[in-house]
């Protein structure tokens, strides 16, 4: 039978049509190219920053105040990364390298004394070598912040500084080698953007953990306000069982964190998650805008440290409200979108059976 | 365990008021935990119908039936401990220390299997706490060392009870005179401090080895019998209040015990038993699957043996004092292998047996049953490595250091294996028709 031109042109649209990347893929993508690659980028940035700003005070070249930002940046970028840790940073223990949290007992505090009362040169083959607690920012912390060190006296700083500095090669080897992850041949960054691969067998997989991270991420802040909120301990607040709690930094992490979240949600050319969601799904992306507008807002009238907030009723009472926006946004994100967008984002969302 | 209860208790309410309403329990608990990577999807829940419901009843009331045994097991072991304690009060030596130092590793075989209960069932895990809670900030309870860390902000970390008739916490004012076991038991996570712990097996361990000052290095605690004597050679001071401290927590331990034991006693209408057996045979198995899968994954890889080993930090050590925690690992890990086998190993050498979960997995998918024993065979030997590195007198204390290779590899291997069967656990609760499991992580992710 003769095709008439007809068919063949329909074939060919047919074809076309199946050729075309599918929308997951192309958020999956964009998100790829326009927040994550760009959210490591910086990252890595902020500890090359941390390694020389910690190199230069060690050498008497620049002061504290200046060396408590460079670590703020770091840390501030790490907390931003956190709805993005899908991909090498998400697996095995390496985030624990960059920060250990909770640190219930103080640990930080043992550790760092024991290592340097060891081995007072502590180089980055021996940091390497030595427990997650003393190998990252939570450590970095606690010499630039806690009352116990000053670093103004030359013995101490002369003690603490050999840390200081491998800490920050330390970050910076760690986060280097996790950017070239992502950007190698086949990398995180590759199986983002074209299926199937070695992760995952289609872009809803990719999707599908994309939105797990990010929610895990909002999940996680809960946590992290509500351990000091004392809502795990019977109301009674809990300021030191709080992130960041040395460098009063609690609060900006959260705000950090979140801007990530919204990240993954409106891509960086409203081509994130958000994109998924058809015309007939507007209501619900209202919602989630509405929620995410929300929990800035509240979040804009939080001026006060934490550890201010948690003492007096009014402090708790703004922290509780906000508390409430985020779980807000967290049930919408767990509950209606991930239905919506039909991802399972439990345990076995992941793998075939 | 007081650590972590907070996200287990939400997801488990989550889990198992969704249980109870039929098709709607698909994605709202999906979320509660992040996703680690090990695991097997149920993703088409396979036909519940394929399992007999008359079967399936008479696999939960033998897990009942296992609970009872375990419980009854830990009571009697703890009842020998309580003796052997007395027996040390009576007369304080090197000896009767020894007797009740013994008598106290004996107790935790039984109850460390009893944790598999914990997660799924609240009557466990609501009452467990005042028995296990764990890691404590010691100096709520006696003198310690000149280096004790503890809890930031702990208001009670150092309260010394012992020492004090009335201790300070914060701004109240506690009264602590009489040590009864009432006394101890309203002074848990007192201030709000979930390392205010003041009864249960830690509590006592602490009492009769004391702290081990040797962090990473060989060697456990080392309180001398002499601490609980009175008069002549007496050491530690306050020895009375010390004596009548141990005396109080072993009479609360055995209580408490004994009450757990009745709910577990079959044909009584109102304990917890009744109530399991009355719900369908379904939401039976699931606090079956939802109990092995969170003890393996979230509490015992994660927060028991991840936490230490990634930290190298002995304050996040199981049983830190006397240097049990091969063992407690390693029971916490048959206890999970008890409960899909339908066996249990009582303490007087005989073995309870009956319809077991692999039974029916095995008739639905014999592979799938196959690769789960065979994971859990291969979890408790790789437990086996570390029970037997320890008995050869290399802690698992001594296995976390940093520079320890080879211990680390240990634990590691047990994790991975602790990992890998709780996928395995998942895909036989798939094929048994139970999905939205979601096993605590804790967290964690592997």
């Amino acid at each position: 039978m003769m095709r008439s031109p007809f068919t063949i042109a329909l074939a060919g649209l047919a074809l076309s049509a199946c050729s075309q990347t599918d929308p997951q893929q192309t958020t999956s993508a964009a998100l790829t190219e326009g927040v994550l690659v760009p959210g490591y980028s910086s990252w890595v940035e902020t500890n090359r920053q941390l390694a020389s700003s910690g190199a230069a005070f060690c050498a008497d070249q620049q002061d504290l105040a200046t060396a408590r930002q460079a670590f703020l940046g770091a840390q501030s970028a790490w907390a931003g990364l956190q709805p993005m840790l899908v991909g090498p940073m998400g697996e095995g223990n390496l985030s624990w390298q960059v920060q250990f949290w909770p640190d219930k007992k103080n640990l930080v505090a043992r550790q760092v004394t024991a290592l340097l009362n060891k081995t007072p040169q502590v180089t980055p083959a021996i940091l390497d070598k030595s427990s997650v607690v003393v190998q990252g920012l939570t450590a970095y912390e606690y010499v630039l912040y806690d009352t116990s060190i000053d670093l103004n006296d030359p013995a101490q700083k002369a003690r603490y500084c050999p840390l200081l500095t491998a800490i920050g090669d330390h970050q910076q080897a760690l986060s280097t080698h996790v950017l070239e992850q992502w950007q190698a041949e086949d990398g995180i960054s590759a199986q983002l953007k074209t299926f199937p691969n070695e992760r995952y067998a289609e872009p809803t997989e990719a999707i599908a953990e994309l939105l797990r991270t990010q929610v895990t991420a909002i999940d996680g802040l809960k946590k992290k306000l509500g351990t000091p909120m004392g809502r795990q301990s019977k109301g009674t607040p809990q300021p030191y069982q709080a992130e960041a709690w040395r460098s009063n930094a609690s609060m900006s992490n959260v705000s950090a964190t979140l801007a990530g979240a919204e990240k993954i949600w409106h891509g960086a050319n409203n081509d994130g998650i958000q994109a998924l969601l058809g015309d007939d799904n507007k209501a619900l992306k209202d919602k989630i805008d509405a929620a995410y507008a929300e929990t800035r807002a509240q979040l804009a009238t939080l001026q006060r440290p934490l550890s201010e907030m948690l003492k007096d009723e009014q402090g708790r009472k703004s922290l509780n409200d906000f508390y409430e926006t985020l779980n807000i946004l967290h049930r919408l994100h767990e509950g209606e979108l991930a239905r919506t967008l039909g991802i399972q984002l439990g345990f076995n969302a992941n793998d075939g059976d | 365990m007081i650590r972590l209860p907070l996200a287990s208790a939400s997801l488990l309410a989550i889990a198992i008021s969704l249980a109870g309403c039929g098709e709607d329990k698909a994605p709202a608990t999906q979320a509660a935990a992040p996703a680690p990577a090990p695991s097997a999807a149920p993703a088409t829940p396979a036909a519940t119908s394929k399992v007999d419901e008359a079967a399936a009843k008479a696999v939960v009331n033998h897990y009942a039936d296992i609970a009872l045994a375990v419980f009854s097991d830990a009571a009697s072991t703890g009842k020998e401990l309580h003796a052997a304690i007395d027996a040390f009060l009576a007369e304080p030596t090197d000896a009767t220390l020894k007797a009740a130092r013994e008598a106290w590793v004996t107790a935790r075989a039984p109850y460390m299997q009893s944790e598999v209960f914990r997660f799924g069932n609240p009557v466990v895990d609501d009452w467990e706490g005042q028995l296990n809670a764990w890691p404590l900030d010691e100096g709520l309870i006696d003198y310690v060392a000149k280096d004790y860390q503890h809890a930031l902000g702990n208001p009670g970390a150092t309260a010394n009870i012992i020492a004090n008739t009335e201790i300070q916490v914060g701004e109240d004012k506690v009264d602590v005179a009489q040590i009864t076991p009432e006394t101890l038991a309203s002074l848990n996570e007192l201030g709000g401090s979930e390392a205010n712990v003041a009864t249960g097996y830690h509590a006592i361990e602490f009492l009769l080895w004391g702290q081990d000052l040797n962090g990473t290095n060989p060697g456990a605690g080392e309180r001398p019998a002499s601490d609980f004597i009175v008069g002549e050679g007496a050491t530690g001071e306050h020895n009375e209040r010390r004596r009548e401290y141990l005396k109080a927590a072993a009479d609360l331990l055995v209580s408490d015990l004994d009450e757990m034991v009745a709910q577990w006693q079959p044909g009584k209408p109102d304990n917890y038993r009744a109530s399991l057996e009355k719900d369908s045979a379904e939401n039976g198995m699931r606090k079956m699957f939802f109990g092995m899968g969170s003890l393996s994954l979230g509490e015992l890889a994660g927060e028991r043996m991840k936490v230490s080993l990634e930290a190298n930090s002995t304050e996040d050590e199981q049983d830190c004092f006397s240097d049990n925690t091969h063992n407690a690992h390693f029971y916490d890990a048959k206890g999970i292998r008890n409960i899909y086998l339908g066996e249990y190993k009582k303490v007087d050498g005989s073995t309870l047996t009956g319809p077991s979960l692999s039974s029916l997995v095995e008739k639905v998918d014999p592979a799938t049953d196959k690769t789960l024993k065979d994971d859990l065979a291969n979890t408790e030997a790789k437990l086996q490595v570390m029970v037997d590195t320890a008995e050869k007198g290399e802690k698992y204390d001594q296995m976390i250091a940093a520079e320890n290779a080879e211990g680390n590899q240990i634990v590691r291997d047990a994790i991975a294996a602790l990992v890998k069967q709780t996928g395995a656990i998942e895909q036989a609760a798939g094929k048994l028709g139970i999905s939205d499991l979601n096993p605590d992580t804790a967290d964690h992710e592997f």
